[in-house]
């Protein structure tokens, strides 16, 4: 069987068994190895990619069910050296260690920060309940997050 | 350093230069190795927790497609250990723990290896398991190790027997007559814990290859060096045959402190001729975790009525599970945080390693410290209850200060923790009470003190001053994202060197490259790469001068090395470029280059006071937290109102950086506290096996850690500066255990405190502690020494 989809703008023929989850096809055919693979079980978030614009565990999808499907992986969001604002703040800011969930985490927070330019710190930290990090203790992530949010519109 | 002021000279708060690679998902990590050529291997694992091995056929699953190679224990003979060869790499004979590797299949896939598994032939027998350390302790208990005498010993001194893997004493004083005194009030309390599991994104990896008759591999490890030891130590070939390599490591904790599966893939690399990668599941990572050991906790007492401790003795039984491992050293912690804190007497303290059917376990981020503050910050509140002081007014009159000595007999220098109470009563009062925010919850609030040391140890570091002008530091330094390669060093390399922290280089992990270090871990590699990495700038500025001296006609004390420039003192300008003097020294002598090392400095202890003891004396580095908590009555949820942490750093090179290791390690200790739970069932598996049901801290659970750095404290490592990575975590446990205690009114005597638990102590339904095979009498708590 092959799949055929979109990821991060190119059309991509999947070979492969349907039931493959995404995050493998991406990491071991594909190479595209910033998609990270940590608990396959949906909790943890690393290996967030967006799917039609929503960000989706893609240890949880098999590549069958993504036929004409829009993938876009963390390779597909910095263009060249132009870096996405949120990861800009986590540099800026000094705010990453290992750097396992960083990827997961900007590609949950993107469309997050797309839907809600204005969030609370706590709305934050709800959005995140899906990405662990086992460092960083998270509340530099949200400071990061919140620099880069237009303070007078903050609610708490 | 000593012409100029380390601040006029270095860059602080550099920003890393892996940040940008590692939010775009560039950084390659050990699991990220890959490529057609690239065999994959998986490891058969036992399914008890101890029998005999009937039968192993693998010679149909060399049948399977994609099979390469297979490998079974008398691939990898040789015994390893810290202290004692015990540990296999694979099982041969018994298999002694669930989840214990017995074969390794490499395969062109790794579902083919999966695969394959299934065909090997495995007959297994099961014979009579120690589950806990209270099995393993009662009388005609089944041997672990019934060979544990015929065991190569790798340190000398300790003691052990039987189903003690390893016993670490310390006597100093007369404790019997302490305790005889007719002034003193005895208080004895009993304490447990369980297991902690680190969870790194990135699991125990590697992938090895055999080139040119050597061994090469990639590992995602702490310790480069022990990786090399270990595997010539089980394929028995020289040290020398083995090269190893670290990429970037996505996290340790301590989990990577010890080799694992590394020599697995040399050998099935040396069998296939191809590079071969082995990489836990997240389910084997859960499974065979080298987890904070679980432990058991006797402490009693004899204090005055003003609080003097004048005699403690305590005994600490570690649960090594089926390996000696990193608690075999780890014993020897028990007696400097234990042991810490306060100003004691006589005293005499045991801790033990104890062999059990479990999995291994292995050094976490503080280690046994986490659980040995805790057991005596709880100890202290109810010495302080028991003589009716205050427990603020206890701490504060009775901590370490200087010149008082420790529990081996060393002689402290610096008031440190009174000052850091102090400083601590100021960040309180600065943020204000949080106990509006309790409502109707029960609240409490406790603030606890914890011991621990900058681990040091030989370290090697060579710098070479390139043509350019900029310097590569070559060590075998990891980076597992404390920061340390890519904030620290270059900075200290730059500061020696007058030039930015942007043009020094700074080699990844490389055994070939670099001379011996211990590792990363116990916050040391700041300390002892820094101050290695220093002493090799001494040498280079030492012929870089010498060199200027004769081109600017000036002598060597008048020269300064700033912005890349070599300047006559106070004539800015007069001076010529680095480059310069580096392009006349190559027309010389060559280029310029230079080499330095540190090891452990020699602090003193009491002799003759230790037994067992890898560590007598150390440089103590310190940490006061304060909690305030509130509690739901009816479901027994703890919801942390405020975190606050004074913490000795020494000198604080990167604010930003320690800050994030302090939330980081804080929140850490939040799971431990709280909710990270590991229990072991009747076939001696963790019931835990993955995310959905091992509860790491989500961004919900964290809260702003406030904190204020304790700058000034003597330290040997450069710049005054201490390890700051492995600290954050020392007293969280003791601090949310001793502010439940205050909440509810209860004793507080175990972790994880789940709601499940809190809700029994508030109902007064949890059992009291009962510990029957630690005698009341200490002595028999030891094995009698000859």
């Amino acid at each position: 069987m092959t799949t055929s989809l979109m990821i991060n703008g190119e059309e991509r023929s999947l070979t492969c068994d349907p039931r493959t989850p995404l995050v493998d096809v991406l990491r071991n055919e594909l190479r595209l190895t910033g998609t990270r693979n940590v608990c396959r079980e949906g909790y943890c978030g690393a290996c967030s990619v967006h799917v039609d614009g929503k960000p989706m565990s893609s240890c949880l999808l098999p590549v069958g069910t993504l036929e004409g499907r829009d993938i876009v992986t963390i390779e597909g969001i910095s263009q060249g050296d132009k870096l996405d604002v949120i990861q800009q703040a986590f540099i800026d800011l000094d705010v990453i260690q290992c750097g396992m969930c960083f990827p997961g985490m900007v590609m949950t927070l993107r469309p997050f920060l797309r839907d809600n330019p204005s969030p609370s710190r706590d709305a934050v930290k709800f959005a995140l309940v899906g990405n662990v990090c086992r460092c960083t203790g998270y509340e530099r992530i949200i400071d990061a997050v919140m620099s880069v949010v237009d303070a007078t519109e903050v609610t708490e | 350093m000593s012409d100029q002021s380390f601040a006029d000279k270095a860059v602080m708060d550099f920003p890393r230069r892996d940040a940008h690679d590692k939010v775009t998902g560039r950084t390659r990590f050990t699991v990220d190795i890959g490529g057609s050529e690239v065999l994959h291997a998986a490891l058969l694992r036992s399914d008890h927790a101890s029998a005999r091995i009937i039968k192993l056929d693998v010679e149909p699953a060399r049948k399977m497609p994609g099979v390469r190679a297979i490998a079974t224990g008398s691939d990898v003979p040789g015994r390893y250990g810290i202290g004692i060869a015990d540990y296999t790499l694979l099982a041969k004979d018994v298999v002694r723990y669930h989840g214990e590797p017995i074969a390794a299949i490499a395969a062109d896939t790794l579902e083919q290896a999966r695969a394959a598994l299934d065909a090997i032939e495995l007959e297994l027998e099961p014979l009579p398991a120690s589950l806990t350390m209270a099995d393993s302790l009662a009388e005609n208990a089944t041997l672990v190790h019934p060979d544990w005498q015929d065991y190569e010993v790798l340190f000398e001194g300790g003691v052990r027997g039987g189903n003690i893997a390893w016993e670490a004493t310390v006597e100093r004083g007369d404790t019997d007559a302490a305790f005889a005194r007719e002034d003193v009030t005895i208080v004895e309390g009993f304490y447990e814990v369980g297991r902690q599991s680190h969870v790194p994104f990135e699991p125990r990896a590697a992938v090895a290859s055999f080139e040119d008759g050597r061994y090469h591999i990639h590992a995602s490890t702490q310790v480069p060096w022990t990786v090399r030891t270990v595997t010539a130590r089980v394929l028995g070939v020289p040290e020398s045959h083995v090269r190893v390599t670290v990429p970037t490591v996505g996290g340790g904790f301590g989990l990577k402190f010890d080799a694992s599966i590394e020599p697995c893939a040399a050998v099935l690399a040396r069998m296939t001729g191809r590079p071969v990668s082995i990489i836990n599941s997240r389910r084997e990572e859960q499974m065979t975790c080298l987890s904070r050991e679980n432990a058991e906790i006797r402490i009693r007492s004899a204090v005055t009525s003003e609080g003097e401790i004048v005699g403690r003795e305590a005994t600490v039984l570690m649960d090594c599970g089926a390996y000696g491992g990193e608690q075999v050293f780890l014993t020897t912690m028990t007696t400097h945080t234990l042991g810490g804190n306060y100003k004691l007497g006589a005293v005499r303290i045991c801790s033990r390693a104890v062999y059990t059917n479990t999995p291994p376990n292995g050094a976490f981020r503080a280690c046994n410290g986490v659980y040995n503050t805790f057991a005596l910050e709880r100890h202290t509140d109810e010495i302080a209850d028991a003589i009716g002081m205050d427990r603020m007014e206890f701490r504060r009159r009775h901590v370490l200060g200087d010149q008082d000595i420790s529990a081996t007999g060393q002689v402290y220098d610096g008031d440190v923790l009174a000052p850091m109470l102090e400083r601590m009563e100021v960040l309180r009062a600065k943020s204000g009470s949080r106990k509006d925010l309790a409502g109707n919850r029960f609240y409490g609030e406790a603030t606890t003190v914890g011991t621990w040391l900058i681990f040091v140890g030989p370290s090697a570091a060579t710098v070479n001053l390139n043509y350019d002008g900029s310097a590569t530091l070559v060590t075998t330094g990891v980076e597992l994202g404390q920061g340390t390669m890519m904030q620290a060093l270059p900075q200290i390399v730059a500061a020696n060197l007058g030039i930015a922290p942007e043009d020094v280089i700074v080699k990844t992990a490389d055994t070939d490259a670099a001379g011996r270090d211990l590792g990363v871990g116990g916050g040391r590699t700041t300390v002892s790469i820094g101050a290695a990495s220093e002493a090799a700038c001494t040498v280079v500025r030492d012929k870089l001068l010498g060199v200027a001296s004769e081109i600017l006609q000036t002598p060597k004390k008048d020269l300064v090395l700033a912005r890349g420039r070599i300047e006559i003192k106070g004539r800015p300008g007069s001076g010529t470029t680095i480059q310069q003097v580096v392009a006349e020294a190559e027309s010389r002598f060559g280029p310029i280059s230079g080499s330095g090392s540190f090891t452990t400095p020699p602090f003193e202890c009491m002799p003759g006071c230790t037994a067992g003891h890898f560590i007598d004396a150390i440089e103590p580095v310190f940490a006061v937290h304060n909690c305030e908590l509130a509690i739901d009555p009816d479901t027994g949820k703890v919801d942390i109102l405020a975190y606050r942490v004074v913490q000795d750093v020494g000198r604080a090179l990167n604010p930003r950086a320690i800050h994030g290791q302090i939330q980081g390690g804080v929140v850490q200790g939040f799971g431990y506290a709280l909710h990270e739970e590991i229990t072991i069932n009747e076939t001696g598996a963790f019931d835990q096996t993955g995310f959905e049901n091992y509860l790491l801290p989500l961004a919900t659970d964290s809260i702003p850690v406030e904190f204020d750095l304790y700058e000034g404290a003597p330290a040997v490592g450069p710049f005054g500066t201490k390890g700051a990575g492995e600290i954050p975590i020392l007293n969280v446990a003791a601090a949310i255990g001793c502010a439940v205690a205050n909440a509810t009114g209860k004793q507080v005597s175990s972790m994880p405190l789940t709601p499940p638990k809190i809700a029994a102590l508030i109902d007064d339904c949890n059992p009291p502690l009962q510990h029957d095979h630690i005698s009341p009498v200490w002595s028999e708590n030891t094995i009698e020494r000859k």
